[in-house]
């Protein structure tokens, strides 16, 4: 599961693409623009190299982080359906990281590379999984809605030029489904279950709505950069579209539930958008910077997880062992 | 201490700072390239890699992380570097061009000699 | 299976020490899939954290397919059976309930637990009781992935540098006699085995030692000498370690917070 990537468009379009080779800079944008994939070895500008790796790479970070928030519930899940698919969605999580780390190696990025630049804090994240799940009912408002805004974004860039990322995310997004089943399920049975089951997935969903709505990233500014992603297919649908698109799926879903979203300005105008409160950017850009309630236990926990790993992974290394990058 | 809502976390009683050395060159071993088989009579198809230290791990790992679902009844595991490719720089080379028909099915129109042959046998008495 | 299959008399006897078999194995299921469930997101690398998770949902997995044998018994649900009960009704081994501590000690109590595991659903799997036969032979395709899972990581760390060497021979020496305690004697041995429902412990530890001796040789690790084994008993009998109380509260809160409710 994961938000949009932080793509970093402040450098100018000119600089960009400086010294690249103007007739296969044309080539690469014809076949792009044809629909065909990019793989690994073909020649690619540096920007979309670049970029590429920077977004797999957070996404991968977004999944092994993720697995910490809904992890905070793995050993309390209650009764042997919700314990077993709450397993099985954390190893997901796992899983997914695993995918995607292993694209973005493709791109010429190691996974030892990512995980320190993830660990010290230097790669971000997605800027949800910065926030604590206090109660069940938090674990089970991500997994729904965390998943949901997760597939939007997935089903995007699944259809991006770069093919192994494609192909990742073309698997991650089955898993999704169970996720966001899962996570529905979990929700309707407590939205309709007890008062006290139904209080505490108010109070869930109260909490988790400002970094749902931030989920998907500030509006893009419109620069001739992000032009040039779009171009490239590597960002496949604005902020915005997408948050879009997530009210439309999901704000009458959690409505039929009776539930409140705690946004007095939130309804869907005449030309069928949804009107909603500006969300406090401001909040987004303190927690990306460290500044959430979670940020310093996350990276701590990564860092305790490779930490106590290390001796495993030392013993079982071989001098013969050579590491080269996968390309597929 | 890192305070948790997680009761592991708590339970790992991680210090507030905790650097790292980072980790270095080959701590994730090397890649293997796994292929599996959805049933019995198909081909192997190639699904990823995993990290892994010797082939029978790679193996137990590949098993876990492509065939969890049920979905493959048979793993292939190949070293990385063991496999070779050709260049996508070459890929003109698997260009064909299309009168080279002698070698589809479709290059074989027998029917239309039959249906000749025959019709120029004129009706059977 | 070619063997002679003895039709089960039930009665109040077969009952009772039918559900003693079944309580004990289930709740080392249970247990040992919940520590192991602990690593989900957190093991030494992410491969290696899909497959013990796969695993720990098996054990999962199986436990609740025996206590479903138990509420046809007229025990409770699985879900109040398992979720409800306290610490001093659990019938697992005490090896289980111990916290993970590192990677060494987690593997070496999958790897002693397992075989035990194997063989004992081998042995079930001729049982008279045939719906816990039935379920032996359906879960011997995740206990086969489970040894060869735990034999390849003991060989490979135990036989792999020093520093590996001897934290695998050290959790072994620790969980040794905690593992003994696995095949603790219940009151109902002989009648199991006359029954045709279960050769008993003493078997089962025989043959389990006969499977872990070569592997463990193969690892370069040695048993603890003969003279030191004192099995530590009483998980059969519901006595339990201090660990299990807090496990089983942890596990049971959200369970807890509201017992009328649907989850």
């Amino acid at each position: 599961m994961y938000g949009n990537a932080y793509i970093d468009t402040t450098e100018k379009p000119a600089g960009i693409l400086e010294g690249e080779d103007p007739q296969r800079l044309q080539e690469f944008e014809a076949r792009v623009a044809r629909g065909e994939k990019i793989e690994p070895k073909d020649w690619m500008p540096r920007e979309y190299r670049k970029q590429l790796i920077r977004m797999i790479e957070q996404h991968g970070h977004s999944e092994i982080i993720g697995a910490l928030p809904e992890g905070t519930w793995i050993t309390r899940a209650p009764g042997f359906k919700r314990k077993l698919a709450l397993m099985a969605k954390v190893q997901d999580e796992v899983g997914h990281a695993q995918l995607l780390y292993s694209a973005a190696e493709t791109l010429g990025k190691t996974r030892e590379a990512m995980i320190n630049d993830l660990i010290t804090g230097k790669s971000k994240y997605s800027n949800v999984f910065n926030y604590p799940a206090y109660t069940w009912a938090d674990a089970c408002i991500i997994a729904w809605l965390i998943d949901a805004g997760a597939i939007i974004n997935q089903v995007a860039n699944a259809k991006g030029s770069y093919g192994p990322y494609g192909r990742a995310l073309d698997r991650i997004c089955t898993e999704e489904s169970f996720h966001l089943k899962y996570g529905h399920d979990n929700v309707v049975t407590l939205a309709t279950g007890t008062p006290k089951q139904r209080e505490m997935v108010q109070a869930a969903l109260t909490r988790w709505w400002p970094p749902i709505m931030h989920f998907f990233g500030p509006s893009d500014k419109i620069s001739s950069h992000t032009e040039i992603l779009m171009r490239w297919k590597v960002k496949m649908a604005t902020n915005d579209d997408m948050r879009q698109q997530f009210l439309n799926m999901y704000v009458p879903k959690i409505w039929d539930l009776g539930l409140n979203v705690p946004d007095v300005n939130l309804k869907k105008n005449e030309d069928g958008k949804w009107d909603y409160t500006e969300p406090d950017w401001e909040e987004f850009k303190r927690v990306i910077n460290g500044g959430g309630p979670c940020n310093a236990e996350r990276l701590a926990v990564r860092r305790m997880a490779e930490e106590r790993g290390r001796w495993v992974r030392n013993a079982l290394n071989t001098s013969d062992a050579k590491y080269v990058a996968p390309f597929a | 201490m890192i305070k948790s809502l997680d009761p592991r976390v708590i339970r790992a009683a991680i210090e507030d700072s905790n650097p790292i050395e980072p980790l270095k060159e080959m701590d994730q071993w090397e890649t293997y390239e796994v292929f599996h088989q959805k049933k019995r009579g198909d081909q192997h198809m190639h699904v990823g890699i995993v990290h892994a230290p010797n082939t029978e791990m790679a193996l137990l790992f590949g098993k876990e992380q492509f065939g969890r679902r049920g979905i493959s009844v048979n793993i292939w595991v190949v070293k990385t570097r063991d496999v070779f490719t050709t260049d996508y720089e070459d890929s003109d080379i698997f260009e064909t061009i299309p009168e080279k028909q002698y070698r589809e099915a479709g290059g074989y129109k027998v029917m239309d000699k039959i249906n000749k042959f025959k019709k120029g046998l004129g009706p059977k008495d | 299976m070619g063997q002679k299959i003895k039709r089960l008399h039930m009665n109040e006897n077969t009952t009772d020490a039918l559900k003693e078999l079944l309580y004990k194995m289930a709740d080392d299921l249970l247990i040992i899939g919940h520590r192991n469930s602990e690593w989900t997101g957190l093991g030494p690398i992410l491969e290696e954290d899909i497959a013990f998770s796969s695993m720990a949902q098996d054990k999962i997995g199986q436990a609740q397919a025996l206590y479903t044998l138990l509420h046809e018994f007229g025990e409770q649900e699985p879900d109040i059976v398992a979720f409800m009960r306290n610490a001093s009704q659990f019938h697992n081994a005490q090896l289980l309930e111990l916290p993970n501590g590192d990677y060494d000690f987690s593997l070496i109590r999958h790897f002693l637990y397992d075989h035990a595991d194997q063989l004992r659903f081998e042995m079930l799997a001729h049982s008279s009781y045939e719906p816990l036969a039935k379920v032996a032979r359906k879960v011997k395709g995740e206990l086969k992935y489970h040894v060869f899972h735990a034999n390849t990581w003991v060989v490979k760390l135990g036989a792999a540098n020093d520093e590996s060497h001897f934290k695998m021979q050290t959790v072994l020496n620790e969980a040794w006699n905690f593992a003994l305690g696995m095949f603790e004697e219940g009151p109902f041995e002989d009648l199991l085995r006359e029954e045709g429902i279960f050769e008993g412990e003493k078997i089962l530890q025989e043959k389990w030692l006969k499977n872990i001796t070569p592997i463990l040789l193969k690892a370069g690790l040695c048993l603890p000498d003969e003279y030191t084994w004192k099995p530590i008993n009483g998980g059969r009998k519901c006595e339990h370690s201090p660990y299990l109380t807090p496990l089983v509260e942890e596990m049971s809160e959200v369970f807890r917070y509201d017992p009328t409710a649907q989850w």
